[in-house]
Parts: C-alpha cells; sequence; structure tokens
C-alpha cells in the first residue's frame, strides 16, 4: 500500500529547489502532485493540449530566469521526443520532467504498456539523467541531488514515478 | 500588392526599443537575423511549432516585457493548442505574428492548410482570442503593430505575405545565442 503522503514530498521536492512555474497535462497520478501546487499561491500552473506545448512554455520561462518542471504521464513523453532533443538538449536548457508511470507494475491496459516499457530507454537516448523512487525514502534521498544536477549541466532530468511509489491507478 | 515578408520585418525592427522578439526555426529567423539582429532577439533553430509556446512562457515569467512572437503558417499549424493556452492565459504583453505565406517554404515551397480553406486569424478568434487580425496592406501592417507594441494583449496578427526564401546566411550559433539572449532579458530593468 502506497504512503499517500508521497504527491507531498514530490510537490515539496519541486518547491525547495526554487521551482515556481509549472505545466502540465494531467493524469491521474500527477494530479495529485498538482492539487498541492494548485493550493500554493506561489506556484504557476499552466495546463496546456499537449506536453511539447509545456516543454516549449518552461524552455521560455528558464530564458527569461524561471525555472520550471512538467508534470505528465509517461504517454507524454511521447509527445515530447523532438522538443527535448531539438530544444532544451540543443540549446542546454534545464527543466524538470515529473512522469507518472503507466504500463508498468499493475498496468491494466494493454495499451499503456508499449510506451511504459519505452520510457526508460527514452530518456536515456536524449541522455536524460533520471531517478525512479519506489519509495518516499529513496524519493527524499535522489530528488535534490538529481535536480542540482539537472542545473549543474544544464540539461532536462526526470523524476519517474513508479507503483510502487503512488499507487498507480486501478482499472 | 502582396506584402513581402522583409518588408514587414523591417518596419518592426523599426520600432523595437527593448521588446523581445522570438522567432521559429525557418525563414522568421534568418529574416530577423539578416535585417535587425540584437540580444533581445530569442531565435529557435528546433522544436519545429514551439516558439509560439516558447514565447508565451517568456512573457509568463517576465511580465513587465513585451513579448512579440514570429511564427510561420506551417510552424503554427503543427501547435494550434498554443492558440487555446494563449487565449486561456491571456497575457497581456503578449503578441503573436505569423508571416502566412501558405507554405513550407524552407523545405521549399509545398502547400499549406492556409493555401486552401484554413484561416489561423479565424482559428485564433474561435480559441479566444478576441483581438486577432489578418493583415493583407502596410497600413493594416501599421495598426496591426500599434496594437501589438502598446495595446493590450493577447494579439494575434496573421500577416499574408509573398512566398520566398529570406536572403542572407544563417549564423546558427545556437547556444551563444541563447546565452545572450538570457543575459540581456536578465539585465534588462523592469518595466
Amino acid at each position: 500500500m502506497a504512503d499517500p503522503s508521497w504527491s507531498k514530498h514530490v510537490a515539496d521536492v519541486l518547491r525547495r529547489n526554487g521551482i515556481r512555474m509549472y505545466a502540465t497535462v494531467p493524469d491521474y497520478v500527477v494530479s495529485h502532485v498538482l492539487e498541492h501546487l494548485w493550493a500554493d499561491a506561489e506556484c504557476r500552473v499552466v495546463t496546456v493540449t499537449r506536453e511539447e506545448e509545456g516543454v516549449g512554455l518552461l524552455s521560455g520561462a528558464w530564458l527569461a530566469g524561471k525555472r520550471g518542471a512538467l508534470l505528465m504521464q509517461n504517454s507524454g513523453l511521447g509527445n515530447c521526443i523532438n522538443a527535448l532533443g531539438s530544444l532544451n538538449v540543443a540549446s542546454q536548457i534545464p527543466i524538470v520532467l515529473v512522469i507518472s508511470h503507466r504500463g508498468d507494475l499493475g498496468e491494466f491496459n494493454p495499451a499503456q504498456v508499449p510506451m511504459g516499457q519505452a520510457t526508460a530507454p527514452i530518456l536515456d537516448a536524449l541522455g536524460i539523467r533520471s531517478i525512479r523512487p519506489s519509495s518516499i525514502a529513496e524519493l527524499e534521498a535522489q530528488g535534490d541531488g538529481l535536480i542540482k544536477l539537472g542545473y549543474t549541466r544544464s540539461l532536462p532530468v526526470a523524476i519517474v514515478l513508479p507503483t510502487e511509489l503512488t499507487g498507480g491507478k486501478q482499472g | 500588392m502582396t506584402l513581402t515578408r522583409a518588408v514587414a520585418t523591417r518596419r518592426l525592427a523599426e520600432r523595437l526599443t527593448r521588446e523581445v522578439v522570438v522567432t521559429n526555426l525557418g525563414q522568421a529567423a534568418l529574416e530577423l537575423q539578416t535585417i535587425a539582429d540584437r540580444p533581445l532577439n530569442c531565435y529557435t533553430y528546433g522544436a519545429m511549432g514551439q516558439c509560439s509556446s516558447l514565447a508565451l512562457g517568456i512573457a509568463l515569467a517576465r511580465p513587465d516585457v513585451r513579448v512579440v512572437c514570429l511564427d510561420g503558417d506551417g510552424s503554427l499549424l503543427m501547435n494550434l493548442g498554443s492558440l487555446c493556452t494563449i487565449a486561456t492565459e491571456a497575457p497581456r504583453n503578449f503578441a503573436l505574428v505569423i508571416w502566412d505565406n501558405e507554405v513550407h517554404q524552407t523545405t521549399g515551397g509545398q502547400a499549406t492548410a492556409t493555401a486552401a480553406r484554413s484561416s489561423l486569424a479565424a482559428i485564433a478568434r474561435g480559441a479566444g482570442i478576441e483581438k486577432a487580425l489578418e493583415v493583407r496592406t502596410e497600413d493594416e501592417l501599421g495598426r496591426a503593430y500599434d496594437l501589438a507594441l502598446r495595446g493590450d494583449g493577447p494579439v494575434v496578427a496573421c500577416v499574408k505575405v509573398e512566398k520566398g526564401r529570406a536572403e542572407g546566411r544563417f549564423d546558427r550559433d545556437v547556444l551563444g545565442h541563447a546565452r545572450r539572449f538570457m543575459q540581456a532579458l536578465a539585465a534588462l530593468p523592469a518595466g
């Protein structure tokens, strides 16, 4: 049974690293994180129509001096690949990706599985460093360091949220 | 007589002071770089379709600075949802200018949907942007720039321009231009 406070820990890792601009195409899992961000007057959350748009928007915010994070499902990672490569990696624009991992342990929908399996190889192929914490303790041990590394390299990084951490979506 | 992108770019450049200008990855970038390169220009070199979203991000992060985005019809057609996000966020400091030559110019001039039936100004209005104009003459262009540079945004101006590639040689200093832009914008006093 996942500890329901996981979502606040994710929101807190982002906020204590100075991230105030957020873009999202919500899914069931990341919406738990969004609840904390929507309730925070210091955080601006822009709901975009497609995840790639969020990559563009947060890249602009970075060029204007603001740190940003994109919250989405791993299906949305597929919608962002070209922008992450040709914009963020090519121009060294850091953003933090927070990715709900569908299509892995406990999945009920066969259509989610191919992208579930492709998630880690896609991130690796783009050179995007990621963590996949299976507990709050792991998230707390790795989250700050990952985000710091992202801004040190000036490249995107990803926090992948597995069902062991979040409880996933029950179908 | 149809406007050209070069003339329309020059008319804009003559009026710029402390505005940020963001361009898409194709002819708009080369044209602006050739006619009026400046540190507050933000050229994009990849991520086709994303320049209006990137410009929106700058506008939201720096509400004290006016942001003008120069997009193309082919590029915006890849990211029409951006118009809905612009309408929803409704930044007052944001204008989207579309060089609509009805073709994918950079790839050899293949027709886009605006050559047939689609109107980007009408799509922008449908997305909820009230100040969405179609521009065909120099007078109309002047009025659109008045609105884009002095009025309350968001503004969308779809400028019908002649087909044709931009003159000049593209300097693709991707990292150098990004760094120069960031420094110039960071140094720009709050206005």
